[in-house]
């Protein structure tokens, strides 16, 4: 439903701020889904009315007239249009005025022409002009100047009384809340939203009006037309009125303009009435060509016999015996609720209308519409529950309309066969029950507060029981726990406390780690690797050796069961090497393992404990066929583990591999180590070949054993298990080599990095190494680095010439900058 | 055997040895020596048992020499042992240090599915909280997709679920709701449930949409006034907190589902723009999360539970939709299209 701010201030003078609006409609279960601003394409447009008009001296088709814009002044000016007539009230662009470009929709456009000047057009001077529709980006008439209707008054701005500066709110209506399918519905709820009094909408005549209460089959007195409902289980209500003396023609601009607003096309003068006071009331009513209906008799009826109906869409539907329709005195003329009939449609020569204004059962209506699948404005809203008082309202506010709009007249007393007579439903409320299902106390009379404002009355009884009376408007309201929604919907439930179940227990930081071990597990496994558990004690002469990442000293036992098992282990790396001779002395040929587990250290005096990932690695990996010369465990293969965990945490780009000769780990072999560091500065762990010495002391053959320690807690502080994913591009990339020489102590890390700084802006998506060479064919000192470019733009294919220059750009930058040659 | 044909073949013992022994670079080499000369059939082991048969006289001199003899080469050759490892790890010293940049080794690690992984995750969460999970079927009848859950036939609240129906009368679940129902016609409170589980509606596969989706229907029944809305507020909370991290701000808004009343739906501040304003949230700051309410007593009594001495709430989440606000994405056809380079990054 789409809700004008200028509309909803018919009935409510003043409105807070649309934002405003919007979030506590959408808090309180009426979600707005856009606020469109509409802004008009012109400025310096008011109101005149023309006084005289006069044939201009020199131009046979020109007209000039004294006009009278109020307070304003009066002006005269120079016509072209065919239409212009002394007493009219029309749009006058006053000098300064700016006006809508050519072509310009009314609304997006924030563009405005060049200011109106003032003119001498063949001799006569003209201070500003009298503009068409089309001249204001309205319409694309401009037959002739536009006509306003007297409910405007000259000097009166004309954006304003057109609401062209205004808000419209788009508010998703959810299906329980029919009542809300109109501008009053809504008024009624930013009403009770804000605590602001609705005014009621004007219904200046009261009709005289009679009527049935029980199945009239009498043609009423002095109404030109009987009613009557034979199928009242489906039409408990039927209220009609004839008009004559109609003149069907195109609507006043405002209307238009709001129906407009409102999504709805404008036909004419009695079917938009007709359509604006659905919107604003919300009663869907239906206008026949009085003369079209035979027998001047009205049946709702169910189809039966009758078998076929020709809609307003000019489709001929099969009807089914249950479908309700309305007939006259020889067949079906509308099917009830859901679309007209074409062959008693408003046509342009119609003068005697007959206004419907009913109530259809919500089902039969969902049924028909259904079944042919057709979903009109009216079958929405009664599907959805209209009020079920609200027909007399709506057709006495028709009326007016038509009579100020379309020029008719009531022909005889509204006629309105009740046949059910609504009586407001009590429920009853308890206050405990209310507490029992929001879980806060609210006294009687915060209850009470709280459904008045929602327009439900309320008698209070003993033992804190209240019993409301709901509106007839609100028949979504069935039973009490209906009743605990709208006491605390208003303000989006936002005084029920969150409050936690008792055996329910709050997730906690351990959640999380264990999220992430589980996810470095997940890895580890599937690298081939098994976990193992060790002992957390050591011997004195292991922790110092293995010193571990953290803390000075180990932690003694005080009443150890061996020396061996004397201290706290401050490293994962023994119990990973004890685990590897075990196995070797039971004739293991290789040994792929990992721990997750704790170490203990003394820091400042202080006994402390933290989680590290240990992995160690020797011999050949379970990769290859039988025959086939399988990888053997080295620092590469070890990295590769680790890589995988890494990139597994969102930490792959923030940890650097670094070799620091300064800082070596003394039992790492010296050339064959890494620190890891995490955001350049912080050390995650290490990652190396143990010694050669220590190797020869485990008595194994030449192949390494790679070890690696990681400080889990920084893994688990800094790793994440968000991914930012980037959704697989559309267009395909090109590929260019390039081959550095540079000198061999060059890290290729480095290399890497250049290269892919160097291609920043350049539409380089990765940089991938595939070959490092190094040998006769070079000089001495010296490796080729061959790096595999990838290209690619976002929003189209690239060209071979465009990436051949963007791939020398970055060849040239990569060269200077590592001095470097090309290969 | 005479002793100095003992003699003599003690001293080509020795000199065959020592220079076998300067020719070994290796310690397979050396090994191989050991063996050849010391080892239990060795050369000079054979001697020294051959000694036996000599006359007692001559025993202790060519015994002595050949003791001599033995302890000599065992010498040599355990110095010459430990000479070739000091020089082996000397050489493995002497290398060139490894250029630590270069690459790991690629493990070609397989991945699981991003919506398996979410979903555990999200199980994982619920089942600490102390919610069983319970697994009902996806073709279900038009009773426990809609009538016990309070969808009147004909009723417009059915249009919001386009469903797909299966021959027999049957259908394809609209959402797990029907979880609320399967579990609870079987069983009697207190209650604390999840129910992940495929749904299907008639949607085709687009940025928003897809025919087949899934969702985790949540509910807890207890005696009326043990659960309120204020716990199904303290829970989702929780939830969400625990899911999107400690920081997420939460809301709820008033809404209507056809099986729970009072009903919400509870957004969690902007994760992107942090409430700002973005093309995510739409502007609003606020990212719709789920759907949650009391369970209506007409759902209580159709399970043959009494409104008046049972109450309990109720909640149903997308999990695509949590995973793609998890993942910042929008395209929930990435999930369906199994594109590998997608499916890479998790």
């Amino acid at each position: 439903m789409r809700l004008p701010v200028s509309w909803l201030r018919e009935f409510i003078p003043v409105v807070p701020a649309p934002e405003q609006i919007a979030e506590r409609l959408s808090l309180a279960g009426l979600e707005v889904e856009t606020i469109d601003r509409i802004r008009p394409a012109f400025s310096g447009v008011v109101v005149a009315k023309v006084l005289r008009v006069e044939r201009h001296p020199n131009a046979d088709r020109l007209t000039v007239c004294e006009v009278d814009a109020g307070p304003r002044g009066q002006f005269r000016v120079v016509c072209g249009a065919p239409n212009v007539r002394p007493g009219m009230m029309s749009a006058l662009a006053l000098v300064g005025a700016r006006l809508a470009p050519p072509k310009s929709a009314n609304r997006t456009d924030d563009e405005l022409g060049a200011p109106v000047g003032a003119a001498v057009i063949r001799g006569v001077e003209s201070q500003g002009m009298l503009c068409s529709e089309r001249e204001l980006g309205l319409s694309d008439d401009h037959s002739g100047i536009i006509t306003l209707d007297d409910t405007a008054s000259p000097g009166d701005d004309l954006a304003t009384i057109l609401f062209l500066d205004d808000h419209v709110l788009d508010v998703a209506v959810t299906p329980n809340r029919g009542d809300c399918l109109s501008i009053l519905g809504l008024a009624r709820e930013v009403a009770a939203l804000f605590g602001l009094r609705l005014k009621r909408p004007r219904l200046r005549a009261r009709l005289p009006h009679r009527s049935r209460g029980e199945v009239a089959d009498r043609v009423q007195d002095d109404a030109p037309i009987s009613v009557e409902i034979s199928a009242p289980d489906l039409c408990p209500r039927y209220a009609a009125l004839a008009m004559d003396g109609v003149t069907i023609g195109r609507s006043a601009l405002w209307l238009r303009r709001r129906l407009m607003l409102c999504g709805m096309r404008p036909i004419n003068n009695v079917v938009d009435v007709t359509n604006y006071v659905m919107l604003e009331m919300g009663q869907p009513l239906h206008a026949f060509d009085l003369d079209r209906l035979r027998d001047a008799r009205i049946v709702v009826r169910r189809a039966g016999q009758d078998r076929e109906l020709e809609t307003l869409d000019h489709v001929r539907r099969m009807l089914d015996p249950d479908d309700l329709v309305i007939a006259d005195g020889r067949g079906p003329v509308a099917l009830a609720g859901v679309m007209g009939g074409l062959e008693s449609e408003v046509s342009d020569s119609t003068k005697r209308i007959l206004l419907e204004s009913a109530f259809f059962e919500p089902r039969t209506i969902a049924r028909t519409s259904r079944r042919f699948g057709l979903v009109s404005e009216a079958s929405y809203r009664f599907e959805r529950g209209v009020d079920p008082k609200g027909q007399v309202d709506a057709l006495v506010r028709a009326s007016v309309l038509m009579r100020e709009l379309a020029g008719g007249r009531e022909m005889g007393k509204l006629i309105d066969v009740d046949v059910r007579r609504f009586v407001e439903p009590e429920i009853e409320v308890s206050l405990e029950r209310v507490e029992g299902l929001l879980g806060v106390k609210l006294s009687a009379a915060e209850v009470a507060r709280r459904l008045k404002g929602l327009g439900i009355n309320v008698k209070h009884k003993k033992g804190g029981r209240i019993i409301a009376s709901i509106p007839s408007f609100r028949l979504d309201l069935r039973e009490e726990a209906d009743l605990v929604e709208e006491i605390a919907r208003l303000n989006g439930f936002s005084d029920v406390p969150a409050v936690r179940c008792r055996p329910l227990r709050e997730i906690t930081v351990e959640d999380r780690r264990r999220q992430v071990t589980d996810t470095l597990r997940a890895c580890l496994v599937g690298c081939g690797l098994f976990e193992v558990a060790t002992l957390a004690f050591a011997s004195a002469e292991q922790n110092r050796s293995f010193a571990g990442l953290a803390g000075s000293d180990a932690i003694r036992i005080i009443n150890p069961l061996s020396t061996e098992f004397g201290e706290l282990r401050r490293s994962l790396i023994p119990g990973l090497v004890a685990t590897l001779r075990f196995n070797l002395n039971r004739e293991a040929q290789a040994c792929h393992v990992f721990e997750i587990g704790k170490v203990f250290y003394l820091e400042a005096g202080e006994l402390k404990e933290a989680q590290r990932l240990g992995i160690l690695s020797y011999g050949e990996l379970a990769l290859g066929k039988l025959g086939e010369r399988r990888p053997q465990a080295d620092f590469f293969t070890a990295k590769g583990m680790v890589e995988t965990c890494l990139t597994s945490l969102g930490l792959a780009n923030k940890v650097d591999f670094v070799r620091d000769p300064a800082h070596c780990v003394s039992w790492l072999h010296p050339g064959r180590q890494a620190r890891l560091s995490l955001e350049a500065d912080r050390l995650l762990g290490y990652i190396g070949e143990l010694h050669p010495e220590l190797a020869s002391e485990l008595d194994l053959d030449d192949r390494p054993v790679v070890v690696c320690e990681l400080d889990l807690e920084q893994l688990i502080a800094y790793g994440s298990l968000r991914r930012n994913v980037v959704p697989p591009p559309r267009f395909p990339s090109v590929r260019r080599d390039l081959a550095l020489v540079v000198d061999r102590d060059v890290p290729v890390g480095q290399v890497q990095k250049v290269v892919a700084q160097a291609g920043e802006g350049l539409m380089l998506e990765s940089v991938e190494l595939f070959d490092v060479y190094e040998g006769a064919s070079l000089p001495a000192g010296k490796k080729s680095v061959a790096l595999s470019c990838r290209y690619r733009a976002k929003d189209r294919t690239l060209t071979d010439a465009e990436v051949n220059q963007i791939h020398a750009q970055l060849a040239a930058q990569a060269v200077r900058q590592l001095g470097a040659t090309l290969r | 055997m005479s002793t100095s044909t003992i003699r003599e073949r003690l001293e080509e013992i020795r000199r065959q040895a020592l220079e076998a022994l300067s020719q070994s670079l290796e310690p397979a080499q050396v090994e191989s020596v050991r063996v050849r000369v010391l080892g239990r059939n060795g050369e000079l082991t054979e001697l020294i048992r051959s000694l036996r048969s000599l006359p007692e006289h001559e025993r202790p001199v060519v015994g002595q020499l050949a003791n001599q003899l033995k302890r000599e080469l065992e010498e040599r050759i355990e110095a010459l042992a430990r000479e070739l490892r000091r020089r082996r790890i000397e050489q493995s010293l002497a290398q060139p240090a490894l250029d630590v940049t270069l690459p790991g080794m690629e493990f070609g690690r397989g991945r699981i599915h991003p919506l398996t992984q979410i979903t555990g995750q999200i199980l994982e969460i619920w089942t600490a909280m102390g919610f069983e999970v319970a697994l009902t079927p996806d073709i279900e009848d038009d009773f426990h997709n809609f009538g016990a859950l309070n969808f009147p036939p004909d009723h417009p609240a059915r249009e919001m679920q386009d469903t797909f129906f299966l021959e027999g009368g049957r259908l394809l679940r609209t959402h797990t709701s029907n979880g609320q129902i399967r579990v609870m016609e079987r069983r009697r409170p207190p209650l604390a449930v999840v129910c992940p589980g495929t749904c299907y509606r008639r949607d085709e596969l687009s940025v928003r949409y897809s025919p087949m989706f899934s969702q985790l229907e949540g509910f807890m029944v207890d005696d009326f006034g043990k659960v309120t809305m204020a716990h199904l507020k303290g829970t989702l909370t929780e939830f969400l907190r625990a899911f999107f991290g400690p920081e997420a701000d939460v809301r709820f808004r008033a809404s209507f589902f056809p099986f729970t009343e009072p009903s919400a739906e509870t957004d969690v501040r902007c994760i992107f723009c942090k409430g700002a304003g973005c093309r995510v949230c739409k502007q609003s700051g606020w990212i719709e999360i789920l759907g949650c309410g009391m369970i209506h007593p007409n759902v209580l009594r159709a399970v043959g539970y009494d409104p008046q001495k049972h109450a309990g709430f109720a909640f149903g989440m997308g999990l695509e939709r949590l995973a793609l606000i998890r993942l910042g994405v929008e395209d929930m056809r990435l999930f369906f299209e199994n594109d590998l380079r997608f499916l890479a990054q998790f």
